[in-house]
């Protein structure tokens, strides 16, 4: 029936070609991801030694960094949309404690945030531990990964709780109105009107966190995690070849940043609408 | 008769500003109340305190004879009654079907096919059944609006308000969301309008009721109202009415 979704109308009519809207067009700078992806490719086949060896050592480290980046994003969504909704609760309990959250973890550099959580917070713990004669508590050890994914989430938790406070301030009150007005509860009109417009409003700005925490991982490499940076501080301490190290290194988190804003940028026009 | 809606000395401050000082007024069943008023008078604010999107500080509201104290009941009393804005607030994310539709479903607890069978029958009502599947930016303000009156039918509501449909319309526009409502009111809805659109006022309100400075000045049929001696009646009459 007439349900179907037309074709929504794309932002310029000059330049209107069917079947070539933005949003189904190829994206040009997809270029740019494959030209950095030559670069890597040909130095690694020309000049193997040490660009080959040099990507095989740290491989290990690409694959952790890409996995703390990933769960720690993941982690960070759901704790940002609680810490959103916190700080626009009229609860003031709630709402202190989220901005209090808030407050705290963006005052403080997330290097000394991820090494207190990895020297400090452990003894605590143990402290605690002996104090309620707790043996488990007692011999808590620090996990580099777990440190590393919890302390990263925690601080980027903050910035997205704040994207998500401006997404949802942004959409008219008069949305939130009209569904209540039809009898909808707060939960309701959030849920199915307010929500699901947000989102598309936070996209652009929750895709730049997700690229900007791929690149502040590499500090995790300073509470024993092997990421990609640490793989690369490990290879030179050994052969002291600074420039192609971390000319490797470089690109390498290169590829993924241009990997990933291309992928938010495919996002976003999937779900773009018009207001 | 027990009225639909009764308002009873209700007050309402904004900080400092003291918006509505003590209005009472009843509106019974199937009846249509046209509030009109310079703009600040606290019209919109009345009409916003009948389903309890502003709330009050003193006074009592009761609709169809369920007080507006609890959340639970506030709930109860928006399910009965629909509300149309000046600014539309059609769900932007949403086709028109789809604005007509989640309502019922979420709120009404009908099913799918349920809804949309509705949905249509009210769209061919507002006369524009053809426009289902398109999103409200690419609809007209008339069209926009004429989709927000079948939205708030769509859950079958005892009474309508209205505040300022046809403000935010171009002239040629306006005519088509008026004739909607001409024929609600025709049907026997009750509805209360602020508006200043005397032409809807004199051929469809029963009473019109003139507010200024939060308080009611003047209430009385159409006909009455336009003949009013009383001095701030006149005075606003002949700026609305271009007399």
């Amino acid at each position: 029936m007439e349900g179907q979704p037309k074709p929504r109308p794309s932002r310029s009519k000059l330049f209107y070609i069917p079947g070539a809207e933005s949003f189904t067009r190829m994206d040009p700078w997809w270029g740019l991801v494959v030209l950095v992806v030559g670069l890597a490719v040909t130095l690694v086949t020309v000049k193997a030694d040490p660009f080959l060896r040099i990507l095989l050592f740290v491989r290990d480290g690409v694959a952790v960094t890409a996995f703390i980046t990933v769960s720690a994003f993941m982690f960070t969504l759901v704790l940002g949309m609680i810490g959103g909704l916190g700080r626009l609760s009229r609860n003031w309990v709630i709402h202190g404690v989220a901005t209090l959250y808030v407050e705290i973890v963006r005052g403080i550099p997330l290097l000394v945030q991820l090494i207190w959580w990895y020297f400090a917070f452990p003894v605590v713990i143990q402290g605690i531990g002996r104090w309620l004669n707790f043996t488990a508590m007692a011999n808590y050890q620090s996990n580099a990964i777990f440190t590393a994914v919890t302390g990263l989430t925690i601080c980027y938790g903050a910035y997205m709780s704040e994207i998500y406070r401006a997404g949802i301030q942004s959409i008219p009150k008069g949305q939130g109105e009209a569904a209540r007005s039809l009898g909808m509860t707060h939960f309701q009109s959030m849920r199915h009107v307010v929500l699901p417009q947000a989102v598309r409003v936070v996209l652009p700005p929750v895709g730049n966190e997700f690229i900007a925490l791929l690149k502040d991982s590499c500090l995790v490499s300073v509470v024993a995690v092997a990421d990609l940076t640490r793989r690369g501080r490990e290879f030179m301490a050994v052969h002291f070849n600074p420039i192609e190290v971390w000319t490797m290194v470089a690109l390498l988190y290169l590829v993924m940043t241009l990997f990933l804003a291309r992928l938010v940028s495919w996002v976003e026009k999937k779900t773009h609408f018009e207001r | 008769m027990e009225p639909i809606i009764h308002i009873e000395n209700v007050h309402k401050h904004f900080g400092r500003i003291h918006a509505l000082r003590g209005v009472s007024l009843d509106v019974h069943k199937g009846e249509v109340v046209v509030i009109i008023g310079p703009s600040g008078s606290g019209k919109s604010t009345l009409l916003r305190c009948i389903n309890r999107l502003e709330e009050y500080d003193a006074g009592r509201i009761v609709v169809d004879g369920i007080p507006l104290d609890s959340a639970q009941n506030i709930s109860a009393v928006r399910r009965e009654i629909g509300m149309v804005f000046q600014s539309f607030n059609l769900f932007a994310h949403l086709t028109a079907m789809e604005n007509l539709t989640l309502a019922q479903r979420v709120v009404r607890k009908r099913s799918r096919g349920e809804s949309e069978k509705i949905a249509l029958e009210l769209l061919e009502k507002v006369g524009i059944p053809d426009k289902a599947g398109a999103y409200p930016i690419q609809l007209s303000g008339g069209q926009q609006q004429r989709v927000a009156i079948a939205r708030a039918l769509a859950m079958n509501p005892k009474i309508m308000l209205f505040d300022e449909p046809t403000s935010a319309l171009d002239p040629e526009m306006i005519k088509e969301v008026l004739d909607v409502m001409l024929a609600l009111a025709s049907e026997g809805m009750t509805m209360v309008v602020v508006s200043h659109e005397m032409g809807f006022a004199r051929a469809a309100a029963k009473r019109i009721i003139l507010i200024d400075e939060g308080q009611i000045i003047e209430e009385a049929a159409p006909e009455k109202l336009f003949a009013s001696s009383h001095e701030r009646t006149r005075q606003f009459l002949s700026k609305v009415l271009h007399m």
